[in-house]
């Protein structure tokens, strides 16, 4: 045989592979420069002697994690379940409808035009409308989540679903392969990149949205937390709010990153 | 094991679209290929030589005319077939040995014989060792060869290969060739092999047609009288010489070539 196989190292274990490009890493690379980010601004407010009432130091607010951490916590739990429940609905809906208008045209032509005007318009002016058909309640979040990550999901699946090769059908239908055969072994494996892609912008547009959604229409989460901590200026809460935030979106993402890798061995390391 | 199967067009043609804009691809060809031969088509780019072998496997309907596989009438696409395009197609996320196990994934068949048969494909196509690699790692011959395994594993009568060393460098294209002409000595499948290769054909096959440009027609065919298994270099058989020349003059006749 005149062609040898390729000279490349041999694939590493899943859990090797996890540990040294997955969650423990980026959580751990994060924490350094929040750390230093922190040290940075405790300095240079502490030189320029701002008061506490317009920018807080680390100090002054991160001791309030522990003396609170029941109410943070508590909302930053019912963020998060919101969260997650506005986020999975709006993949289970956008990655099967993205299926159906990309296999049958006329879907595709009369829905499109509504898809493309629905997303570009501001998903969070819903939320009043909303509010007045659900009241003040976790529902509202819930579906302004939904409606913030369902288009970018879409999109893409549906690009992913469009890019296999026509030709792999001709080889899955040599093969007697049913419809089902056919998208579960080629066309849905061959699409994850893809939907994954719309899921990673999903989840930055979703935690967007689901703490305006807490700012206008609810009784609990981080977002109601910071709209109360503002209007008492609670300063220090404030800032515990907005990191809480961050820690909650961070978490999100590094899931989002680890699913991608067990969901997706066959991806070449970067 | 599965022996050949014969297939017979009769008055096969291809249009694509209707009335004005309508693209006469193909024909009418007839096509008689016995259980076991191995044939060539050959002929310029865009002359329906791919456009053939997706009739002749059923996959798209002709706009008129007939084929029987085995005497039977193809009606809908058949899966007695093992098909290799150019592009080797493998799926990106399952590794060498996983893309050839997909038919039997697919078609439901025995998985340890399936396996086995693949292994002993793997040893003959020299992939051993590159079971568990992914399409990304392997050369881009090893893929070609992955994409042969895939179409042989679950023992078919007949294979269809489209132009499938077109996008490899000449040196593994007459290593494949020759790997090729091996396997099938072994298993004598049909095989439906469109070339641009006028090399190639003459190497391999049995028969070889050449076709005209588009609409696409028969016009020689050739009975390759050389023994098995051919070498490497050709050109030491007197005979290779006359096919060669007999299929450049028939394309020179048809204008595809103009030497002055």
């Amino acid at each position: 045989m005149s062609d040898q196989i390729a000279p490349v190292t041999s694939p590493p274990t899943p859990a090797a592979r996890l540990i040294r490009a997955g969650w423990l890493w980026s959580i751990l690379n994060s924490v350094l420069s929040v750390v230093i980010f922190l040290a940075l601004w405790e300095g240079l407010i502490r030189l320029f002697d701002v008061p506490v009432w317009l920018v807080p130091k680390p100090s002054d607010f991160l001791g309030r994690f522990l003396v609170d951490y029941p109410e943070i916590l508590r909302n930053a739990l019912a963020t998060s379940v919101t969260l997650a429940a506005g986020f999975g609905l709006g993949v289970v809906i956008a990655v099967p409808l993205a299926l159906l208008m990309v296999s049958i045209g006329a879907l595709e032509r009369g829905l499109y035009p509504v898809i493309v005007f629905l997303n570009i318009m501001p998903k969070t002016v819903i939320g009043p409308i909303l509010i007045i058909w659900f009241g003040v309640s976790p529902l509202v979040s819930v579906l302004v989540v939904f409606l913030m990550c369902f288009f970018p999901v879409l999109v893409d699946s549906m690009h992913g679903f469009r890019a296999v090769d026509p030709r792999l059908d001709y080889i899955t239908r040599s093969m007697g392969a049913t419809p089902w055969q056919a998208f579960r072994y080629v066309r849905l494996p061959a699409s994850m990149s893809h939907i994954f892609a719309g899921m990673r912008i999903g989840i930055v547009k979703a935690v967007e949205g689901v703490i305006i959604a807490e700012f206008i229409g609810s009784s609990a989460g981080l977002g109601f937390m910071i709209m109360r901590a503002s209007s008492f200026m609670n300063m220090e809460l404030l800032f515990c709010g907005l990191v809480a935030v961050a820690i909650v979106a961070l978490i999100f993402n590094a899931l989002l990153a680890t699913s991608e890798r067990i969901m997706m061995p066959w991806v070449r390391p970067r | 094991m599965s022996v050949g199967a014969s297939i017979n067009a009769r008055g096969l043609t291809k249009s694509y679209g209707s009335g004005e804009g309508a693209f006469h691809a193909l024909g009418p060809i007839d096509l008689d290929i016995k259980p076991g031969e191995f044939v060539s088509l050959i002929g310029p780019s865009g002359c329906g030589k791919s456009t053939t072998m997706l009739l002749v496997s059923g996959l798209e309907p002709p706009s008129a005319g007939s084929i029987a596989i085995d005497g039977r009438p193809l009606t809908k696409p058949i899966t007695e077939i093992g098909i290799v395009f150019q592009d080797h197609l493998l799926l990106e996320f399952r590794t060498a040995m996983k893309n050839v196990l997909l038919q039997q994934e697919i078609r439901g068949l025995d998985r340890a014989e399936s396996r086995q048969r693949a292994e002993h494909l793997f040893a003959r196509l020299g992939l051993v060792g590159a079971e568990d690699r992914y399409p990304w790692q392997l050369s881009g011959g090893m893929r070609q060869r992955v994409s042969i395994a895939r179409a042989l594993v679950h023992d078919p009568s007949m294979l269809l290969m489209d132009e499938p060393f077109g996008a490899l460098d000449a040196i593994s294209r007459t290593q494949i060739r020759h790997d090729l002409e091996m396997l099938w000595l072994e298993t004598r499948k049909t095989v439906l092999f469109i070339t641009h290769s006028i090399d190639e054909a003459i190497g391999l096959s049995d028969r070889v047609f050449v076709m005209s440009r588009s609409p696409g027609r028969i016009v020689d065919e050739i009975k390759i009288d050389l023994p098995r298994p051919r070498p490497a270099h050709l050109g030491e058989y007197p005979d290779f010489a006359a096919y060669t020349k007999r299929i450049y003059s028939v394309f020179e006749k048809l204008g595809v070539y103009k030497f002055d």
